[in-house]
């Protein structure tokens, strides 16, 4: 760093609050020559705020430094020009300026094709289970055969379930099988952030030609369409296009298409033309695996007793249960010791507070009675009608599973019941959710909904 | 035009590592140091009341990882009036630190800026530090997509100093200014003045400009008076 900007820092920082110091100044990188001093924001945000707070009060205190005038020049840039990291694009000078901070990266045609799948992103390292078994076999399948076996293959599901990592599975297979494959991996922000840039520029051909020359499509939460008429239309043409062509596309989104609002519906048909595959939360068995097989990547020494006590506690995503390993990891490593079982409950407390605060018996009732649109003390009544009393078997049920209350604690709650009620609600419950497709959703959909 | 020239304050409050006492807080410390200063380590998610040391983490690691040539930023969401532009604003660092999440809960367009962020921040292999008064699920947020993110950081719940700590700090901080701080006079302040340590702080430093102008030591007379010509007069 430049001795004068680092003394010209040191005094402003004892003019400014910490806060504006941190904001403003100290993301600037300096170099100084004969011509003065010049210094690089690291966007073009940065700059305008500097260019009208601070730089008079810059160059000032450059001046007083210098001991005599110093013109100071401001740009968006980085004084030492760094290689760029790996997987990334655009330097930030690249990036600048682009409408919504989207990535231009698809608009700056490169030499050779970008490839931008994440390598750890396998099938290798994606833990299977009953929730997500059909969607890695579709993926694969689509990988084995692209263009042809599914097209498009469109995995939905909640946040955290593993989607992405399907998406990128099957596109490294694919080029695993194939090296000469290309394969493209867009978030949609990316899209439509493309294609705003191409539109102000004038380049909508070169636009149009770079989504249609690859050989897969991959794009992520395409739920960010809705409402983007424009993009809808431009990926409407280009889906089209790549689907005539045979080339394979691959979409996610947090739910089924036809639930996404502001949805097109000439695009929500197309979606449906391929095979569309749930991916539902992981049970417990998967929850407990997947955290043994992410703690192993991690060289985190963790038994199967804590991996079973963290994936009983955290059932909303595989991101949560990831949260969790990386504090039982930073905490164990720092104190140096063992990750136990009383170590686990003793520095989860407050995140496992979180993911249990939620779920208790008052709040479940209440949560049931709503989904099913009847009245709390019509749910805790004697009425026995069907359209009461499945909810009611329901709501006992996800309290014996998600609370540690005892049964007859449970029956209790429910208006008096006896416990062997509720133990053939909860017999009820399971058997219907491995016959009832419907039974099943409702049933996840309400753990989604008390544990997200 | 000649610009205005700030009054320099004679005790900037420096917002490093080795000024954070970090009490209970020693393992969040260590992962926000590793965050700063190494390349890779997992990205850390802060939670706490006012006054725990959040902000001050967040700072110091900018500072330390500005001083080890890395391209650095500290936003405080609180402090911006349009979020979702100073959230698409600010790219291009190696190390980010967003303060104040709960500021953007709610706010569906703010939300969406973020969670795209942090998407880019992966894919572009630069890093992310946060910091919030609560945990991400008890944010308040609306986008799934962004808490379920936020809850894959590793996560340290800070605890705001007890009150020794903090009568060791004020201590300290004035011993360093050359005033002293009897234990009269600190009991007085924290029966009728407890606040957190950032407020205690920023008392001290209007204490010293006063004391200075009056030339009068700190005692409680003084104090009392102080507070209340400042409207902070403690019942």
């Amino acid at each position: 760093m430049s001795d004068l900007w680092r003394r010209c820092l040191e005094r402003l920082e004892s003019e400014l609050s910490a806060e504006d110091v941190h904001t403003w100044l100290m993301p600037l990188q300096a170099r100084d020559d004969e011509a003065g001093l010049q210094l690089f924001a690291p966007n073009p945000y940065t700059l305008d705020t500097v260019r009208e707070r601070y730089l008079a009060r810059i160059e000032a205190v450059l001046a007083l430094l210098a001991g005599h005038a110093l013109p100071v020049r401001l740009e968006v840039g980085s004084s030492a020009p760094r290689a760029t990291p790996p997987g990334g694009k655009a330097a930030p000078a690249a990036r600048a300026g682009v409408p919504g901070g989207a990535v231009a990266e698809p608009a700056a045609v490169p030499a050779a094709f970008p490839h931008n799948l994440d390598p750890h992103y396998t099938f290798e390292t994606f833990v299977e289970g009953k929730s997500n078994q059909l969607g890695k076999a579709a993926a694969m399948q689509v990988a084995m055969n692209p263009g042809r076996a599914y097209n498009p293959l469109l995995l939905y599901g909640g946040t955290g379930l593993g989607k992405t990592h399907l998406m990128h599975a099957a596109g490294n297979l694919m080029r695993e099988r194939n090296p000469h494959c290309k394969v493209m991996y867009l978030r949609s922000e990316q899209f439509v952030g493309a294609m705003i840039e191409a539109l102000r520029t004038k380049n909508m051909d070169q636009f149009k030609q770079r989504f249609r020359s690859v050989d897969a499509l991959l794009i992520d939460d395409i739920q960010f369409f809705a409402g983007k008429d424009t993009t809808q239309e431009e990926f409407f043409h280009t889906f089209n296009a790549l689907f005539e062509s045979k080339q394979q596309i691959i979409l996610t989104c947090d739910r089924y298409p036809k639930e996404v609002d502001k949805l097109e519906p000439r695009l929500k048909s197309r979606l449906g033309w391929g095979l569309s595959v749930a991916i539902e939360p992981p049970d417990f068995e998967t929850r407990a695996a997947i955290l043994l097989s992410k703690a192993h990547d991690k060289g985190v020494a963790v038994g199967e007793n804590v991996a079973m006590l963290l994936a009983k506690r955290i059932r909303s995503n595989v991101r949560d249960l990831e949260g969790a390993l990386n504090t039982l990891a930073a905490r164990a490593n720092f104190y140096g010791k063992p990750i136990t079982i009383d170590f686990a409950e003793e520095t989860l407390r407050d995140l496992l507070a979180t993911h249990a605060q939620a779920v208790t018996v008052p709040n479940i009732q209440k949560i049931v009675a709503e989904y099913f649109n009847i009245r709390l003390q019509d749910l805790l009544s004697k009425r026995r009608v069907r359209s009461l009393a499945r909810p009611r078997q329901i709501a006992m049920a996800l309290s014996k599973e998600l609370t540690e209350h005892s049964l007859p604690e449970i029956g209790d709650a429910f208006g008096g019941r006896d416990h062997t009620t509720v133990l053939h609600a909860c017999r009820t419950i399971k058997k219907l959710c491995e016959t009832d497709t419907r039974m099943r959703q409702d049933w996840e959909q309400l753990i989604r909904v008390l544990t997200g | 035009m000649i610009p205005q020239l700030p009054l320099a304050l004679r005790w900037p409050r420096r917002q490093r590592f080795e000024h954070f006492h970090a009490g209970a807080n020693a393992a969040a410390l260590a992962a926000v140091q590793a965050l700063a200063t190494a390349p890779d380590a997992p990205w850390v998610y802060l939670h706490g009341p006012a006054g725990s040391g959040r902000s001050h983490l967040l700072m110091a690691a900018c500072q330390a990882a500005s001083a080890a040539g890395r391209r650095v930023q500290y936003l405080p969401l609180a402090a911006v009036a349009d979020r979702a532009a100073a959230i698409r604003g600010v790219a291009g660092s190696e190390l980010l630190a967003l303060d104040d999440l709960g500021a953007i809960a709610g706010q569906a367009d703010a939300e969406h800026a973020l969670f795209d962020l942090y998407n880019r921040a992966r894919a572009e292999g630069s890093e992310l530090l946060f910091a919030a008064e609560a945990a991400p699920a008890q944010l308040g947020l609306g986008l799934p997509d962004l808490r379920s993110r936020l809850g894959a950081c590793t996560q340290f719940a800070l605890k705001p100093l007890d009150d020794a700590e903090r009568r060791e700090v004020l201590k300290a901080q004035a011993a360093s200014r050359g005033i002293e701080l009897d234990d009269g006079v600190l009991d007085w302040l924290f029966a009728r003045y407890a606040r957190d340590l950032g407020a205690l702080l920023d008392l001290l430093d209007r204490l010293d400009q006063a004391s200075l102008a009056a030339q009068r030591r700190i005692t409680i007379p003084f104090l009392r008076g102080f507070l209340r010509e400042a409207g902070e007069s403690a019942p």
